[in-house]
């Protein structure tokens, strides 16, 4: 069968799922088809999407990225500090980009050039650019910004809260560079075969450098939203953030293999845990439960994904 | 394409069936008023006790509680989505232990907006954070962590005869509470000259934090007689730390909260004291609180609930 025919027909059961899933809310409960509901969980979503929509592209590469968690934290203690400095809105946040995008490369460097298994790299990162976000604070966090900034998290634009209309633009540069772009071509063709592509003439150091450089970018960004919303950047926050972006990933089909994947189906992976979420809140269902439920969803759809491969081969 | 789609029903009917043994009882039409309590974490045996103190109020006064809480105790993003959550479940009234004294702000501000009467329970919110957003509180209950801190420093000073050099161990830097304790606790001690604090670092509310960073403490400073730990879970790690360095019975261990490990290990004469809060009592006192709100009672905006000392003497209970 055509790989690609594959890719969309996955996407397809996940999206099924999905809708699956909010029938079954509808059904149990009348608060969760409401448009009040349904914008919270996009909003909600915001976040983990921004970040999943990085990581898409690493583990596409056939890479992992522990360290996204730790780099919100840092992006976003930087921005705070910066606008607490007084230095102006626009240029914060692009110092905050600056961070995120410069620490992601460090991954990439010594995953390239340090020949170091992304796992290990990342790992270790995550540690590193933890500890800069508490020595840089002192450990306390930065609150309270100006309306201007926290309109980021609290304006709506026809209705619709503004992080959500961050990330839906994140989604469609990051749409635009995986697919129409030669950089979005060579992470399929480095995460499918590396050596392969490396001997075909492509800068294969350069362009996993950019990966990483691309999902530590796309932490800042939920960084710049993660800040507004609460209106105040923590150096503890976003711990075990990864785990959740690699869930959406997962459960949005992308191989952990590498090489094959999209960002239709980590949007819709990143979905389908805001809704259950939102869904098992609504409900009033145990925290602990809660728990259990979300894991379950993960390793079933990672069981549908490895069921396919099997078939396949 | 048969194998997929079967897989694919199995998880929807897991997940179907687990959604449904879970929602025993949701009963959505019932006149009951709803609360909503929204705890740091459900793994620590304070906010247990919490849960069962308000549980106990719920069922006496015929109120329908749901309790939510985020898997980590500091993730308060998460906190912040129980909280949108549950306010388009329509609860009629919140009952919130914020996890961030100021990043909880504006999810109290969405209550406020939704019209949602909203307690605060255990840790302030931050006046300055929740003056700048406008929003407004029915009432706080907790423990008044500053006197708390006072109790335990004047006993220090008390057994020590007024000698002693100390080591705080303290939460997570930044939270109202541990601030409160270490502010009561330096201001009590303060007035005796002869003790000195040697360092003062934070342990982050846990259990193997305390462990490791009363450890590098020690080393550091061997000449350390005494340690405050700002809960009682540090404090455990600390005696942990103090018995691999062979100094069991040589450094006084102070903590707070009186949980039962820490009950056992002042029996056990492993530890000094430490300051006994009410959790059940701080749930139940919020569930009474948002029935009266809701009842548009007039609820006291600051009400205390009782600490005291636990030492040797009254730690069997």
């Amino acid at each position: 069968m055509h790989p690609r025919f594959l890719a969309s027909g996955r996407r397809l059961g996940t999206l099924a799922g999905l809708f699956g899933l909010c029938l079954l809310l509808w059904i149990l409960t009348p608060h969760f088809l409401t448009v009040s509901n349904l914008l919270n969980v996009l909003e909600q979503t915001a976040i983990n999407a921004v970040i999943a929509a990085g990581m898409t592209f690493v583990i596409i590469s056939g890479g992992i990225d522990l360290s996204v968690g730790s780099l919100v934290a840092l992006s976003g203690v930087v921005l705070g500090t910066l606008l607490h400095a007084g230095v102006p809105m626009p240029v914060a946040i692009a110092a905050s980009l600056g961070v995120g995008f410069f620490f992601g490369v460090l991954n990439g460097l010594a995953i390239t050039w340090g020949r170091l298994p992304p796992f290990i790299a990342t790992l270790g990162m995550m540690s590193v650019a933890r500890g800069c976000a508490l020595l840089f604070t002192d450990g306390r966090p930065v609150s309270g910004f100006d309306a201007a900034f926290r309109n980021l998290a609290t304006a709506r634009v026809f209705g619709i809260p503004a992080p959500v209309l961050v990330a839906i633009g994140v989604y469609i540069v990051a749409w635009f560079v995986l697919s129409k772009t030669r950089f979005g071509r060579y992470v399929y063709a480095i995460g499918g075969n590396e050596e392969a592509t490396r001997l075909s003439g492509v800068n294969v150091r350069l362009h996993k450098m950019c990966v990483y450089g691309v999902s530590g970018l796309a932490s800042a960004v939920a960084a710049v939203l993660l800040t507004s919303r609460l209106n105040s950047a923590q150096p503890i926050a976003g711990i075990m953030y990864e785990l959740d972006a690699i869930a959406a990933t997962v459960i949005g089909g992308t191989s952990l293999m590498g090489g094959e994947g999209g960002l239709g189906g980590t949007i819709i992976g990143a979905l389908i845990m805001g809704v259950l979420r939102n869904g098992l809140n609504l409900l009033g269902v145990s925290s602990f439960v809660q728990q259990i439920v979300i894991g379950l969803v993960i390793v079933f759809a990672v069981l549908i994904d490895t069921a396919l491969k099997s078939r396949r081969t | 394409m048969s194998h997929r789609r079967r897989l694919a029903a199995i998880v929807v009917l897991v997940v179907l069936a687990m959604v449904a043994a879970c929602n025993r009882g949701g009963t959505e039409t019932s006149a009951r008023p709803r609360v909503g309590l929204v705890l740091k974490t459900l793994n620590s045996p304070f906010f247990i006790e919490m849960q069962r103190g308000a549980e106990e109020a719920a069922k006496r006064l015929n109120v329908d509680l749901v309790v939510q809480a985020a898997d980590r105790e500091i993730d308060v993003e998460r906190q912040m989505q129980i909280i949108e959550n549950l306010i388009q479940s329509r609860v009629g009234a919140l009952a919130i232990t914020p996890a961030g004294s100021r990043e909880v702000v504006p999810a109290v501000g969405k209550a406020n907006a939704a019209g949602i009467p909203t307690i605060i329970v255990d840790t302030r919110l931050d006046p300055k954070a929740s003056a700048d957003a406008g929003v407004k509180t029915v009432t706080f209950i907790g423990s008044d962590n500053v006197l708390g801190g006072k109790m335990i420093g004047e006993y220090l000073v008390k057994v020590s005869g007024g000698n002693a050099k100390v080591a705080i161990l303290e939460g997570i830097p930044g939270h109202e509470t541990g601030d409160s304790r270490v502010k009561g606790f330096r201001g009590a001690v303060g007035a005796a000259p002869g003790i000195a604090i040697v360092a003062s670092q934070p342990a982050n509310w846990e259990r193997d934090q305390g462990f490791t960073v009363f450890q590098n403490i020690l080393q550091a400073h061997p000449e350390i007689d005494t340690v405050f730990a700002c809960n009682d879970m540090m404090a455990l790690g600390a005696i942990e730390a103090i018995a691999s360095a062979g100094r069991a019975g040589k450094i006084r261990v102070l903590g707070f909260d009186a949980v039962q490990d820490a009950r056992k290990a002042i029996v056990e004469g492993k530890m000094e004291a430490s300051v006994a809060q009410f959790p059940d009592e701080m749930g139940r006192v919020a569930v009474e609180s948002a029935v009266k709100a809701l009842k548009g009672e007039t609820v006291p905006p600051d009400q205390g609930v009782r600490i005291a000392l636990v030492t040797r003497e009254n730690a069997k209970q």
